[in-house]
């Protein structure tokens, strides 16, 4: 088996991944992917430490993540949508018209 | 059982009546609304009739109408109705008054083609109705209501022409001289609820009663960490700034005069019936809480004393005919104070009443000569009307005769108790009293000239305009409000013959015996032993004849005319005060009296007015936008953190993740 240390490397680094993504990213989809690779190392999380303690509420959790994360890409997707109507590109630095 | 005193709030309510009919439906009645008004005094005057009547029975009333606020703190404020011989005697007065001048506006204003007539009567009806409340108020709240409706309608009224320059400024400068008195009135009447916890006028329980309990120590008031006599004398003094402004008493007199501008009709109610009686009539209301404070009465006897003879000065040199009736009345009402102040309590309503009759008459006969001189008012454009309107002449002469003091008209009788209580009382000893007794006799012989030389200047010598040649007439409705006041002030003075008492021992001092019975705290006996007890009135036990001070004042007073005589009883008189140079220039212009209150308001509370608003200005809202101006200031720029741009967002989320959980971290102790 597996040592649970193994899968926290995993998600962590997923998750620095994620992040970087979206501190250096300007396009609005690859900001998309990376808030779902964050999302899916939180995921990884739960399922290991549901598999280490032999319970399966971490991973019935899980699944709830993942609908959560649909839903959170379908909103996401519209707000891009409208994005590229208004701005003529998916450049998130663009749309900074609503500030003070 | 019901009797007549229980028709005593319809007293008041009838002209409030006359006063909705006007206005509003006015413009549809025959003479503008005039015969509501007429109906409505004219029922008042029957119902004043029957309350004197039933007082003279021995019977008094007293009781609350409606309670307006309760239980702040166990002070009620209410209306009711006092009926006592004091309020009685000021019904009939008024009443007769209002109603007569009603009577007398037919003539002056409906058959001179005035426009506005509703608007007028409208005036009338209110001005009647918020004297009469007064006069029944059985609080001093309640007074102080009605005072104010009276200073409203004297207001509305005197600006009646408002269409000239005049009488608006008039208008105006009256509502705001009362009003700056009408101020102390008010902080003295909240001090007499914060010192007394009531505001009636009559019972054991009434502010006058407590006030002479806590002098004797038999209970104790709030006085605000005074010495009791010092507290009730400064709470009196307050309240004698309303009596000074609506009294029309130095310094606050100059309202009066420029008053001219109102309609004569107007002019006869406010001096003689209404607005100026009813400062008077308020220190004789309470006049037991003034008894008691030998400082206010001597304030109140001096401030007296000195505008009687003050005004009497200046009505000798003016031109037109009704503004020596105002000097006069200014000068008579001064009279009023200096017997309140001098103890004569009894003078001072017996002056109030010949007064009212001859004042109101003298304005009335005014009114008379002015239409007839077709609106000019200028004696020197008058002259040798007595032979074209002997009515007038006749009535007149009875009022200058009861006004300048002649034995035996009404205010020979009036003006001699005023002087000789005074006197009286001031030779016990008191200087203050004998001071304001000389100004008062003084005033006496000015009187007498002022008075006559208008009488002289009016209907004697030639016409010297074409208008006095050829006046225009007069009708019944002018004339028979002259009549009935015209034998008012010869006989009204009948009713307290007190020097012939003294001398011949018959007992006709009827005011005197009239103003005995009523409420026990209320009567002329009470006022005695109170005047005995505090201010040591009489208390030397002086015994003075009346008839050295009578013949004296009697006197000076025929002096007077007998100088008016000489110098304008002749065909053709010349203008005599230009002998004075400089001083009738002081005189003609009032001492400057205008001019110095102008010059206080624009010299000194203009400034202060100025400063205080650059305080407000600067300092109370420079506080208020400097706090504003800080959060605006830094929010400017702390919204600058707000970039718009996402992925400083996520920036500033992921550090603060960081240092929260190095925070964390250094309190859990993770690296150690």
């Amino acid at each position: 088996m597996v040592p649970p240390e193994y899968y926290l490397f995993l998600s962590a680094a997923m998750f620095c991944i994620g992040l970087f993504g979206i501190l250096t990213r300007r396009n609005a989809l690859l900001f998309l992917m990376s808030v779902e690779l964050m999302l899916n190392a939180a995921n990884i999380n739960l399922v290991a430490f549901s598999l280490v303690w032999g319970n399966v509420t971490g991973q019935t959790f899980g699944l709830f993540t993942m609908a959560l994360a649909a839903a959170e890409v379908a909103i996401g997707i519209g707000i891009i949508l409208v994005l590229y109507r208004n701005f003529d590109g998916v450049d998130v630095t663009d749309a900074t018209t609503m500030r003070w | 059982m019901v009797g007549i005193l229980d028709f005593a709030p319809a007293i008041v309510l009838l002209p409030f009546v006359s006063f909705l009919v006007a206005l509003s439906v006015g413009d549809h009645l025959p003479k503008g609304g005039a015969l509501a008004g007429v109906a409505a005094t004219a029922g008042s005057l029957v119902l004043a009739v029957g309350t004197v009547l039933a007082v003279a029975g021995g019977r008094t009333y007293d009781a609350t109408i409606y309670t307006w606020a309760e239980g702040l703190e166990a002070v009620d404020l209410t209306f009711g109705v006092l009926i006592d011989p004091l309020s009685a005697m000021m019904l009939l007065i008024v009443t007769l008054v209002a109603f007569l001048v009603h009577v007398f506006s037919l003539g002056y204003m409906n058959d001179e083609g005035e426009t506005g007539l509703p608007r007028y009567y409208a005036g009338l009806g209110l001005f009647s109705a918020s004297m009469l409340g007064f006069v029944v108020a059985d609080n001093l709240l309640m007074a102080f209501m009605f005072f104010e409706l009276v200073g409203l309608c004297s207001y509305l009224l005197i600006g009646f022409h408002f269409r000239e320059p005049g009488p608006p400024s008039a208008a105006k400068k009256a509502f705001l001289v009362t009003r700056f008195g009408d101020y102390f009135f008010l902080v003295g009447v909240v001090a007499v609820f914060g010192t007394f916890g009531t505001a009636a006028f009559a019972g054991s329980e009434s502010f006058p009663a407590l006030a002479e309990a806590a002098l004797r120590g038999e209970t104790t008031v709030n006085t605000f960490g005074f010495a009791p006599g010092t507290w009730f004398t400064i709470v009196g003094l307050l309240i004698l700034g309303g009596v000074i402004g609506k009294s029309a008493q130095y310094p606050l007199h100059t309202w009066l005069p420029d008053a001219m501008e109102g309609p004569t009709p107007v002019s006869a109610l406010i001096h003689a019936a209404t607005m100026v009686a009813a400062g008077v009539y308020l220190v004789a209301r309470m006049y037991g809480f003034y008894a008691i404070s030998p400082t206010a009465l001597a304030i109140i006897a001096f401030v007296g004393g000195f505008t009687a003879l003050f005004a009497a000065t200046m009505g000798l040199v003016k031109r037109e005919i009704k503004q020596v009736l105002a000097y006069s009345t200014i000068s008579q009402y001064g009279y009023m104070m200096l017997a309140l102040g001098g103890g004569g309590y009894v003078a001072a309503t017996f002056h109030l009443m010949t007064h009212a009759f001859f004042k109101a008459l003298l304005f009335l006969g005014a009114g008379s000569v002015i239409i007839a001189m077709h609106h000019n008012e200028d004696m020197w454009d008058m002259g040798g009307l007595r032979s074209k309107m002997p009515v007038t002449y006749y009535t007149f002469l009875s009022g200058s005769l009861a006004l300048a003091g002649i034995f035996p008209f009404a205010g020979f009788w009036s003006k001699d108790e005023v002087l000789y209580e005074t006197l009286l009382h001031g030779l016990d000893g008191d200087p203050i009293l004998l001071a304001a007794y000389a100004m008062g006799l003084i005033a006496v012989f000015f009187t007498g000239l002022y008075t006559f030389r208008m009488v002289f200047l009016t209907f004697h010598g030639d016409p010297r305009s074409s208008t006095a040649e050829d006046p225009h007439g007069v009708r019944w409705n002018v004339k028979f409000p002259l009549v009935v006041l015209g034998v008012l002030a010869a006989v009204a003075g009948l009713v307290n013959m007190v020097p012939v008492k003294k001398v011949t021992g018959l007992e006709i001092d009827y005011l005197h015996k009239w103003l005995e019975h009523g409420y026990a705290g209320l009567t002329v006996e009470h006022y005695g032993t109170l005047l005995h007890d505090f201010p040591h009135y009489g208390s030397a036990g002086l015994e003075l004849s009346p008839l050295l001070p009578g013949a004296v004042s009697l006197g000076l007073a025929l002096a007077g005319a007998v100088v008016a005589h000489r110098l304008y009883n002749v065909p053709d008189p010349a203008e005599h005060t230009d002998r004075l140079g400089e001083i009738k220039t002081v005189l003609y212009n009032n001492y400057y009296q205008d001019e110095y209150q102008v010059w206080i308001a624009n010299g000194l509370t203009r400034p202060l007015a100025r400063a205080a608003n650059k305080f407000d200005g600067g300092i109370v809202d420079g506080v208020v936008n400097g706090v504003s101006g800080v959060s605006l200031f830094t929010g400017t720029r702390i919204r600058r953190i707000q970039t718009g741009v996402v992925s400083n967002y996520a920036v500033l989320l992921t550090l603060g993740l960081t240092a929260l959980i190095l925070a964390f971290g250094l309190v859990g102790g993770w690296f150690v």
